[in-house]
């Protein structure tokens, strides 16, 4: 692994319940600065769960309880005052796209408005480098005005992908961004995430479903199952053929269950 | 049906039926001078009158339970104690059918027109403006929080996510999606209050019929069917699995 790497966020004994019925069972890692994290595992294993801790929109779950602490530059996200901050320092793509009921334009403007730019020119800009950073800047280029709603599931998916960039963030997760996806255009989107990850800096963490999405882009990989942390390495050591759990093994190499 | 529910349905019940048996109280003591016709010298205000104050209550009304509804569904978590014990009541009014409302209102209205004089109108005349608004608020603050909730959660969650306040939340994204939800529940409300103001309307033209009615003991049969009909469709709001 890379010398020097600095922890960017680290999260310690993080138990979450909804309700009675657990979801993590107190796990630990950390993520490093400007590293792309995979994270694998089956569905119900709590992934989506993790990312919503850390830019804290758990607590719209009114029945979600959260112990144990996630701390992101060394402070915890729980006790952050200003939670929209926070927020914007965390770009978050979703497993199904949800366009805002907005223009596509609108779209992408909508965080850096709410964060109070009113430019209109340094809006145009940032529009038309997200929209390109996410692959989809050719296709809508022409019709920016037009209801994100109205695009097919694979631009939704790249408009939320732009929307996610729109805020500049240090962080970008992505929660099973390929599931509306096609190949060609999944392929396109990596290629962004790789020249993020490398040019622009960012720390990505990327839940997903296609292992091998996992083993394509990410220096470390993270293997969930069932509210549990089975194992962190680098990617590297998860797809070889020794891993430190067996399970993981059978993961990786399709014959789980 | 789960315990807390029960007890929440019960208190709510309970604030019911002694508000009910206040101003039950309240009506009965101006019914002094029943059979009077009202005299031309007389304070009271006209029937019309009484009409044209009661519609912008409604409507007054109808706003204040958007209000409400907002409230109760975006600021208080659904735990709430307050949340839930207004969520019973309101679920108890909405089981009420709205005729059994006009039919209390025209009572109300009949005696105050017809009836009392004196200070008598005056509790009287609130205690219609308390039926229309309980007819139409209740109504108002369920299609509200179903236009609300029908705003799916993945929507709220990007747009916090992209680091917007509950304000930007609201104003960009939920209240333009549950908008026509909103609109469509205060137009049956509003519906509602309508229709029982014409029902009062057509009572007045009617005329002073009620007098002999009275005289042949049909007032007090009246009441009584009214007052059964409240209460088994209170018992049956009561008795709803799922009264939200
Ligand atoms: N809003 C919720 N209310 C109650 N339980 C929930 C809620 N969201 C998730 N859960 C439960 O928490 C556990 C973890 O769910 P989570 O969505 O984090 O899993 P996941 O790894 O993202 O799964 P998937 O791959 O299917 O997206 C599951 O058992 C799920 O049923
Ligand atoms: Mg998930």
């Amino acid at each position: 692994m890379k010398q020097n790497v600095k922890t960017k966020i680290e999260i310690s004994d993080l138990k979450v319940h909804y309700g009675n019925k657990p979801a993590l069972n107190g796990i630990s890692f950390d993520v490093y600065e400007n590293e792309i994290l995979g994270i694998i595992g089956p569905a119900q294993s709590g992934k989506t769960t993790l990312l919503k801790v850390i830019n804290r929109t758990l607590e719209f779950t009114a029945d979600a309880t959260v112990e144990g602490s996630v701390k992101l530059d060394g402070v915890d996200v729980s006790t952050i005052g200003d939670v929209y901050g926070l927020r914007r320092k965390i770009g978050m793509v979703l497993p199904l796209p949800v366009g805002l009921p907005l223009s596509i334009y609108d779209n992408v403007a909508f965080a850096p408005r709410t964060a109070g730019l009113r430019n209109k020119a340094e809006l145009d800009e940032i529009v038309e480098r997200c929209l390109q950073q996410a692959a989809l800047w050719d296709e809508v280029k022409d019709r920016l005005n037009a209801l994100g709603t109205k695009l097919s599931g694979g631009q939704q998916q790249r408009l939320t992908i732009a929307r996610a960039l729109s805020h500049q963030p240090e962080i970008l997760c992505l929660d099973e961004f390929s599931i509306a996806v096609d190949p060609i255009t999944t392929m396109r989107i990596e290629e962004v995430l790789k020249m993020l990850s490398t040019e622009a800096k960012m720390t990505i963490m990327l839940v997903t479903n296609l292992v091998q999405q996992a083993k394509r882009l990410a220096n470390r990989t993270a293997f969930f199952l069932n509210g549990n942390l089975i194992e962190i390495d680098t990617t590297d050591v998860i797809f070889s053929e020794n891993p430190a759990n067996q399970i993981t093994y059978d993961y990786v190499n399709g014959n789980f269950g | 049906m789960d315990k807390s529910k029960i007890v929440f349905h019960s208190i709510a019940l309970i604030t019911l039926v002694v508000v009910f048996l206040f101003f039950w109280y309240l009506i009965e003591n101006t019914h002094t001078e029943i059979g009077q016709q009202p005299t031309a010298n007389s304070q009271q205000p006209t029937a019309d009158s009484h009409l044209y104050l009661l519609l912008p209550i409604s409507l007054l009304a109808i706003l204040l339970g958007v209000a409400c509804a907002f409230y109760l569904e975006e600021r208080l978590p659904p735990t709430n104690w307050f949340r839930r014990l207004i969520e019973s009541e309101v679920a108890i009014f909405t089981g009420i059918p709205s005729l059994l409302y006009g039919l209390l209102a025209v009572e109300i209205f009949v005696s105050y027109t017809l009836g009392s004089s004196g200070q008598g109108w005056g509790v009287l005349f609130y205690a219609e403006v308390l039926t229309f608004i309980v007819l139409v608020m209740p109504l108002t603050i369920r299609t509200t929080q179903a236009a609300l909730r029908s705003v799916a959660t993945p929507i709220r969650e990007s747009a916090y996510a992209l680091g917007a306040s509950q304000w930007q939340v609201l104003s960009n994204q939920v209240v333009p999606l549950a908008f026509p939800g909103i609109l469509a529940g205060c137009c049956r409300a509003m519906s509602r209050a309508l229709a029982a103001a014409a029902l009062l309307m057509g009572i007045h033209t009617w005329g002073y019929t009620h007098e002999t009615a009275i005289s042949a003991g049909i007032h007090s049969r009246y009441v009584l069917l009214l007052v059964a009909a409240l209460l088994f469709s209170t018992f049956f709001s009561f008795l709803k699995e799922n009264p939200t």
